[in-house]
């Protein structure tokens, strides 16, 4: 069986990648300057002896690769390392996060595509028309907007309108509520961080669905078929977008771990409670096994969605089948 | 009907003795705390603003402010300093006496209260909490406070309800030493701390059972990332004049708001009641667009931050490059810095920064800090003329561009460094690089991000001018020693010098010193006045603002007296309580 | 459609000539603080209006785009370079080199490289100009930005060496390199142009990410992403409309850009 082997052989290579990543990781959060007891240091009460005792413990003057030892060990403990600021495993900090992330992304990338795929294609039909033109037009002004400036007007909206909560996950009456209650206040505070990522994600998937689909459209059976009087939508959503979701599978894959670094930003901003302010918050306190940590685990969210990607590439395209197993 | 506790607010004396003015009792009776607090009602909650999830509920380990926030409502001192009087106050500690000499205190504990979990509370847990945080291998921040004379306080047992506390040295307000220190309970952490599991014990994930204070809240649940919700201690020693048991709020809610906008955004809405460290710009904003909300802003005047602008002197290696040398050279000379010091407007800085909201300062003490602040120090105004008057004396001069030069030809140029993430400075640099051009002096600004900032300025030196801000305790002198010692870590300017470089160096070392073995307040004014003055005319910092502290608030927050200290409007939480309508934040 | 192409390559060249001569077009120095001016909307003194220390906003949004309309093609040719390169060869030998260069490309893509940028800006001296510590920045986040176009140029050639006709064309014992002129390049140039003008005014905007981290252009120079970075304050955002001004100059910018690269995109594909 091709496919298993096949998938045997990424999911090593896989396990390579993470190794990578973790060790790129610790030797640059190690070479960045200033430690996370630094900022004791500015706190005159607090003496050079104590910040000492300190770093000793949390073995912050050990050489680096003796800590990357250390933490590979801790893995199998399921610790996932020491996080020095919250004075406990990581393990238990991440996993949460992680799943609130995944909540926050997964609806944000399929409705971004669900949005994307249709304007993209009816842009890529009527070229050069209204509504390619307005399309493009709009994606433009999105592209150039940045990250964070979106997100606080998106609040700033909120806050003037009432109609959303402006920001956190849940309400603070949460667990005296009704099932029924409780989905409509969780879907109250998704709109708009989900909102925004979709916004922000939109630009290049509409300009990516359009480019491959006009191309495909040119394509001389598709010419031929619409000589022969196949209806326009039939032809554009049955028969194009087939050929071409070769690079939109691609994309898709990479629109995951697109939308991973920029939920960064908004979970930051609308206090979204994932892995972004938590891997800010340490990467500015030099909490090193935090960091390690939550790198490797958006890795880890990264390579399942390429694999994924390259599994519906295999699954669509059977030219690529035979292109690597000749 | 509860005991009544009599106390006298004595500034300055050398003895402060608190007695009980009603007959000695049982030791059943619980000895309450009663507040002079308006009487309120009891129920609903207040949503408070906390710009980052707390990293501990540990007394012993927090250094971060969320924690410190909502431990310092979960966990109560034996002596405490009142926020608005700047006096110390009973607490866990009924009563107490301070012998002339200021090294010996004996603690008359509180009989018949509990811990939030229920177990009684006596001299054992005192004695516990002080061996925990004196204790080098738990490595608890706290620690070198209780260091007095290179000597940690020694803490007897007299009896189950009275501690003795003895200092090497004399120490100038003893009483300070006690405050904020929480009190731990033994019962649960005596176990885990002779098994050396203290320090990791009551992180995030622990369960609100096993933990346990004598505050005024206890935990009631903490939801990942989002909040921290407390919960009324049913225990707790105060009640107020009507024999009603304190905290009169069911709740208290920490919701955690990483941005600075979007906690102005939250509490806009309503959805939370109370936010301190707003900035002056949203501080406007809020005003402007209050339309019908019920909210009201809080402008408490300075506070006891103050930002300063400070040159490098740091004495160099051997081998230092030449311009590096050639810039220390300019830095060290006091005409100098009086020239930068003239030249920068710092109304400009009020105005453009803090829209008004925030004071120029001429020494380093804050007009907040109404204890401390000397007065009679000049105010320079403002004069590029006088600037160049003093750097031409100086022997510096200009070319036929403008460029200022020293006196070898060189053009004189620095980079200002200061931290990313604190946009105020980051502006206040730019109006100093601004000015500067005037005097021709071609200024960067550099913004780094702060550990690397603070690495450039405590370990590798390599910086030349630094915008940085001080402050936030209790404003006390005692707080700034190692900012003020030549020998200090935090001498920024020149840190931890063997001997006084200079001759004012020297003077401010023998000032500190002294100020802070003597108990007469009086005097230690005196001496610290000196200090400030020193610093003034010798300008090693270069003082430039004092922001206001902004404070907004729900309205119908009973009680509610925001000081400037720490924490703005939670200092006395126990006393809160709505008025009129019986919860806070609505969702 | 050429007509288009046209009036775009025109008016970013005017654009381009609004920067060079920036010295002479602005009215004011772009880092002279008018103080009693601050946040003062357009007038005729200031047409365009002030930012908040009282500086005169048409100045810095022209002295702004030296740095801006370079970084941005820069930081996207870095990139595109890196990824047609890498991508291309995983894409058209396959197999191991395949496997390698892609795997690789994750680990770049999940490896958190601010990292790397403390540490380079920590090695930098102090007195280095704002824009050319930017440039220096900005050529090494551009420099690991090579794995995510990369991987779509890798599907593009994948794909097109598969075609029929490639395969067809090999099995007839045409070259490789016959095989990539003729037959990939074309497809190529579609893909990565599209993928050109998306990156630019990425480039343009992770200036006022980098200046979060305190790596974007210093004080007092301008540039158009400083000026944005001020958009994300809240009162700013709240109170000033004309500080939106820069950001509907990027807006044209890359409008002009993506039109610029689909005409062309049109050209090659309709071949």
């Amino acid at each position: 069986m091709p496919a298993v082997r096949y998938l045997c052989l990424r999911i090593g290579h896989g396990l390579l990648v993470l190794l990578g990543v973790s060790l790129l990781s610790f030797l640059l959060a190690a070479a960045a300057p200033g430690t996370f007891a630094d900022e004791l240091r500015l706190d005159p009460r607090v003496s050079p002896e104590t910040i000492a005792t300190l770093q000793a413990r949390y073995g912050a003057n050990r050489p680096v690769a003796e800590q990357y030892v250390l933490w590979l060990r801790s893995i199998g403990r399921g610790e996932f390392g020491f996080s020095v600021i919250y004075n406990g495993p990581v393990g238990p900090l991440l996993w949460p996060r992680v799943r609130n992330t995944l909540l926050l992304t997964v609806p944000a990338t399929v409705f971004a595509w669900l949005i994307a795929v249709p304007i993209g294609a009816w842009a890529a039909a009527g070229r050069g028309g209204w509504l390619d033109r307005s399309t493009t037009a709009v994606t433009t002004a999105l592209a150039g907007i940045p990250e964070i400036v979106l997100g606080v007007g998106l609040l700033f909206i909120a806050v003037r309108t009432g109609y959303f909560p402006t920001g956190g996950m849940t309400s603070l009456d949460f667990d005296d509520l009704a099932p029924w209650q409780k989905m409509r206040d969780v879907v109250s505070h998704f709109f708009l961080p989900v909102a925004a990522l979709a916004l922000i994600s939109l630009p290049v998937l509409v300009r990516h669905v359009r480019a491959s689909l006009g191309e495909v459209l040119r394509a001389p059976f598709i010419q031929a078929a619409r000589a022969a009087g196949v209806p326009e939508r039939r032809l554009l959503f049955r028969h194009a977008l087939r050929v071409g979701a070769n690079p939109l599978i691609s994309l898709a894959g990479l629109s995951a771990a697109g939308l991973l670094s920029a939920s960064l930003v908004i979970e930051t901003i609308m206090s979204w409670p994932g892995l972004g302010p938590l891997m800010l918050d340490a990467v500015l306190a030099r909490d090193l096994h935090v960091v390690v940590a939550a790198a490797t685990c958006s890795t880890v969210l990264l390579i399942a969605g390429n694999l994924c990607a390259d599994g519906l590439l295999y699954l669509a395209d059977p030219r690529i089948r035979i292109g690597r197993f000749s | 009907m509860t005991r009544r506790a009599l106390w006298m607010l004595a500034a300055g004396a050398l003895v402060c003795t608190y007695t009980l003015s009603a007959a000695p009792q049982t030791s059943a009776a619980p000895e309450w705390l009663v507040t002079r607090a308006d009487e309120g009602r009891s129920g609903g909650q207040l949503v408070v603003i906390e710009r980052a999830e707390p990293r501990t509920l540990n007394p012993v380990i927090a250094v971060d402010a969320p924690s410190k926030d909502v431990i310092a409502r979960t966990t109560a001192d034996l002596i405490h300093f009142d926020r608005e009087t700047q006096q110390p106050q009973p607490a866990l500690a009924r009563s107490w006496t301070a012998s002339p000499d200021g090294r010996h205190f004996t603690l008359s504990l509180r009989r018949g209260i509990r811990f939030s979990d229920g177990e009684p509370f006596d001299a054992d847990d005192v004695l516990f909490s002080f061996r925990v945080y004196q204790d080098e291998k738990v490595g608890s921040p706290q620690r070198d406070q209780l260091i007095v004379g290179e000597k940690p306080m020694a803490v007897r047992k007299i009896d189950e309800y009275t501690v003795q506390v003895d200092l090497a040295e004399p120490y100038a307000v003893g009483e300070r030493l006690f405050d904020s220190l929480a009190m731990l309970p033994r019962h649960l952490l005596d176990r885990p701390y002779t098994e050396g599991r203290l320090p990791q014990l009551w992180g995030l994930g622990t369960a609100p059972q096993a933990i346990a204070g004598l505050g005024p809240f206890r935990l009631r649940e903490h939801v990942v990332g989002q909040r921290m919700v407390l919960e009324r201690n049913p225990f707790y020693w105060k009640t107020d004049r009507a024999g009603h048991h304190l905290p009169y709020l069911d709740r208290v809610v920490f919701t955690f708001v990483p941005s600075e906008d979007a906690q102005a955004v939250r509490f806009q809405s309503g959805d939370a009641d109370v936010t301190t460290r707003l900035s002056a710009a949203n501080f406007d904003v809020l005003f402007r667009d209050r339309g019908g909300r019920n909210y009201d802003l809080l402008d408490l005047g300075p506070g006891l931050d103050y930002t300063f602008l400070f040159f490098n002197q740091n004495s160099l290696a051997a081998d230092a490059p030449a311009p590096v040398a050639r810039a220390r050279a300019w830095f060290r000379q006091l005409a100098f810095r009086q020239a930068v010091s003239l030249a920068i407007d710092r109304e400009a800085i009020v105005r453009l920064v803090y829209k008004g909201r925030a004071v120029p300062l001429w020494g380093h003490v804050p007009p907040g800090n109404k204890l401390w602040v000397n007065r009679t120090l000049a105010k320079p105004p403002r004069s590029v003329e006088q600037a160049r008057a003093r750097l031409r004396m100086a022997g510096f001069s200009w070319n036929a561009a403008g460029m200022l030069m020293d006196r070898d030809g060189q053009p004189v140029a620095f980079t200002i460094v200061t931290n990313t993430g604190n946009t105020e400075r980051n502006q206040i640099a730019t109006i100093i690089q601004d000015d500067l051009r005037q005097l021709g002096i071609a200024v960067n600004v550099a913004a780094l991000e702060l550990r690397a900032l603070l690495d450039r300025l405590l370990n590798t030196h390599d910086y030349e001018a630094c915008v940085l801000g001080l402050g936030g305790s209790d404003g006390d002198p005692s707080n700034e020693m190692n900012v003020w010692l030549s020998s200090g870590g935090t001498h920024l300017w020149n840190p931890g010098q063997p001997q006084p470089g200079t001759a004012w160096e020297a003077e401010i070392d023998t000032l500190m010193r002294r100020q802070l073995v003597i108990r007469d307040m009086q005097e230690r004014k005196r001496l610290y006045d000196r200090v400030q003055a020193l610093v003034a005319e010798n300008l090693p910092i270069i003082s430039l603002v004092s922001p206001n502290v902004l404070v907004g608030v729900t309205k119908g927050l009973g009680n509610l007296r925001p000081t400037i200290f720490d924490h703005h409007a939670l200092w006395n939480v126990e006393e809160l309580f709505w008025r009129g309508r019986p919860s806070g934040a609505a969702r | 459609m050429r007509r288009g192409r046209k009036g775009a390559l025109a008016a970013l060249a005017v654009l381009y000539l609004f920067a060079i001569f920036a010295g002479f077009l602005a009215p004011y120095d772009p880092a002279a603080q008018a103080r009693d001016l601050a946040f003062s909307p357009p007038s005729r003194q200031h047409v365009l209006g002030t930012d908040g220390f009282g500086r005169d906003q048409l100045s810095r949004l022209l002295y702004g785009a030296r740095i801006s309309l370079l970084a941005g093609p820069l930081g996207a040719a870095i990139s595109i370079a890196g990824a047609v390169l890498l991508g291309g060869a995983a894409g058209f030998f396959g197999g191991w080199i395949d496997a390698l260069i892609m795997r690789t490309g994750e680990l770049f893509v999940a490896v958190p490289w601010f990292y790397l940028l403390f540490a380079v800006r920590m090695a930098m001296p102090l007195r280095v100009e704002p824009a050319q510590a930017f440039l220096m920045i900005l050529a090494l986040v551009a420099l690991v930005g090579w794995a995510r176009p990369a991987r779509l140029i890798r599907g593009v050639v994948l794909s097109a060496r598969t075609r029929d006709y490639v395969v067809a064309a090999r099995s007839l014992g045409a070259s490789n390199v016959h095989l990539l002129r003729r037959h990939v390049l074309p497809q190529l140039i579609g893909v990565t142009l599209t993928q050109a003008a998306l990156l630019a005014p990425q480039y343009i905007l992770a200036e006022a990410t980098l200046s979060f981290f305190g790596l974007g252009v210093g004080e007092p120079v301008p540039s158009w992403g400083n000026m944005l970075a001020v958009l994300q304050r809240y009162d700013v955002l709240s109170s000033y409309w004309w500080m939106f001004i820069p950001a509907a100059a990027l807006v044209a910018i890359v409008l002009l850009y993506s039109m610029l690269a689909d005409p062309l995109h049109d050209g090659a594909g309709g071949r």
